[in-house]
């Protein structure tokens, strides 16, 4: 599904990607994982065509995202990291206008069907500003999934919320990969996501990815948290 | 098609809200004293038609001309600050489509302003033979002055990516091009001060409504200064177009 080779990114001659590689298998829900300021947000940007690459080579479902970042578009969606909201529309006007500039149309039984599908049945017509950071989670992976994507990008997804808006936002990750064959790559620095949700895991560390593999295989090394510290460490030293 | 849905999303949350409503019942209320102290005031109400209009349609312009400044200086740089700007991003929508749909709502909210002065430009100019050739010269040229303010202040917004930053830079261009109105007569017929008119697009503007609705004068004698604010018009554009362009995250 994703395929990454060498992808460099600079910022001001800090690099941020330092040569990234790795793959992404249909079905999958990729952990990624890495310390604050690794690259982990700049490596979604690029992978969604939000920005460009210096150099290096990415292909998503075969299409080639430097040069058909629009076809690219239309089977992928992401939720990025602190994601703002047009708190003055209800939640309903809200993606409304995000499937409007898809040029679907989507009929009330389509927001309706997404509403449900995050858990925010009956609470369309509520202003978003009324909503707490769970509700406003789920209704940006409701936009995220309005046109139907391939490949769903969720950046810190859970960042911030309390143990249920947690384990309420794991359980329908794991539904839209099972239930809808949604395949996830989700960026996040906390390990117990990792472990309850990801089949697969690749750490960076300054730009370059110092682990990758099967969650089953590297527990038996330790755990996810030692396997965590000790490639960081490594790769420092 | 989906700059129609960023035009109807923007006039919603800046127009169609109880801030626009006070800003335009403001806009009233400025328009209600000018006029009526251009009616009664007893010097005054001695200028004749002509030159009240004159400074009534400047004053329409300028205020044409902050509201676009305002609203462009949040165009980008307020999607940035709140965190929107990427979920529209990540939309198969252009920088380009996100651009035109907030010019146009900049657009919009002018074409209110001249609908709430038309009834204070008709009793101002009530009589004076230059009113109607005058209105339409104000629609065209308030109408290009915004586009070129509005078109540099979003630019630079999206450079910026700070609404405070963009902010202060927008009202810097503002008082440069309201400059020469800080010149006294004679500077202005200085051959300093007549190329700082002829290269400022707001003084080309209120030049042509001065030889317009003042002078009676026909378009032959506006046409190079026309030519001029179509000429940034341009300039505007070809900026924000190299701006958004360039934008990254």
């Amino acid at each position: 599904m994703i395929n990454v080779e060498n992808l460099v990114k600079k910022y001001d001659g800090y690099t941020a990607l330092d040569g990234l590689n790795f793959t992404v298998e249909q079905g999958d829900i990729f952990g990624f994982l890495g310390p604050n300021g690794a690259g982990k947000t700049t490596t979604i940007r690029i992978l969604t065509a939000i920005i460009k690459a210096d150099s290096g080579n990415v292909l998503i479902d075969g299409h080639n995202i430097f040069q058909e970042p629009w076809a690219i578009k239309k089977i992928i969606n992401a939720l990025p990291e602190s994601t703002g909201y047009y708190e003055w529309m209800t939640a309903r006007e809200y993606l409304e206008f995000f499937s409007h500039l898809y040029e679907e149309k989507t009929s009330r039984e389509e927001v309706d069907r997404l509403l449900e599908i995050v858990g925010l049945q009956g609470k369309g017509g509520h202003l978003v500003r009324s909503y707490s950071r769970g509700m406003k989670q789920r209704l940006g992976i409701a936009r995220a999934l309005i046109n139907r994507p391939k490949l769903l990008f969720l950046d810190e997804p859970t960042n911030g919320l309390d143990p249920i808006g947690r384990r309420d936002i794991q359980d329908l990750l794991i539904d839209l990969n099972r239930k809808h064959d949604t395949t996830i790559f989700l960026s996040t620095h906390l390990l117990d996501d990792v472990e309850r949700l990801c089949n697969r895991i690749a750490i960076i560390h300054y730009g370059k990815i110092v682990k990758i593999g099967e969650v089953d295989r590297m527990k038996g090394k330790g755990t996810i948290e030692d396997i965590f510290f000790l490639s960081t460490k490594e790769s420092t030293s | 098609m989906k700059t129609a849905y960023v035009l109807q999303k923007e006039i919603r949350e800046s127009i169609l809200t109880p801030k626009g409503f006070l800003w335009y019942i403001l806009t009233s209320v400025i328009l209600s004293v000018l006029s009526y102290l251009f009616l009664t005031n007893s010097e005054l109400s001695l200028l004749d038609q002509g030159q009240m209009l004159y400074m009534i349609m400047n004053f329409i312009t300028a205020l044409g001309i902050l509201v676009g400044l305002v609203f462009g200086a949040d165009a980008f740089a307020g999607e940035i600050e709140r965190g929107t700007m990427e979920a529209l991003l990540l939309s198969p929508v252009t920088k380009a489509e996100v651009a035109m749909g907030k010019l146009g709502a900049t657009l919009a909210n002018l074409g209110i302003l001249l609908l709430i002065s038309l009834p204070y430009l008709l009793i101002v100019g009530k009589g004076g033979q230059n009113l109607l050739i005058g209105m339409v010269y104000l629609a065209f040229l308030a109408t290009f002055l915004t586009i070129i303010f509005s078109a540099f202040s979003m630019g630079l917004s999206s450079r910026i990516k700070s609404v405070k930053n963009s902010l202060m830079a927008s009202f810097f261009i503002f008082l440069l091009a309201g400059s020469p109105i800080f010149l006294s007569a004679a500077q202005r017929g200085t051959w300093f001060g007549r190329i700082l008119d002829l290269i400022n697009p707001f003084a080309d503007a209120i030049n042509t409504f001065d030889s317009v609705v003042v002078d009676g004068q026909g378009f032959v004698h506006q046409a190079g200064r026309v030519a001029i604010i179509c000429g940034y018009l341009l300039l505007s554009l070809w900026f924000l177009e190299r701006s958004i362009s360039k934008q990254e995250m």
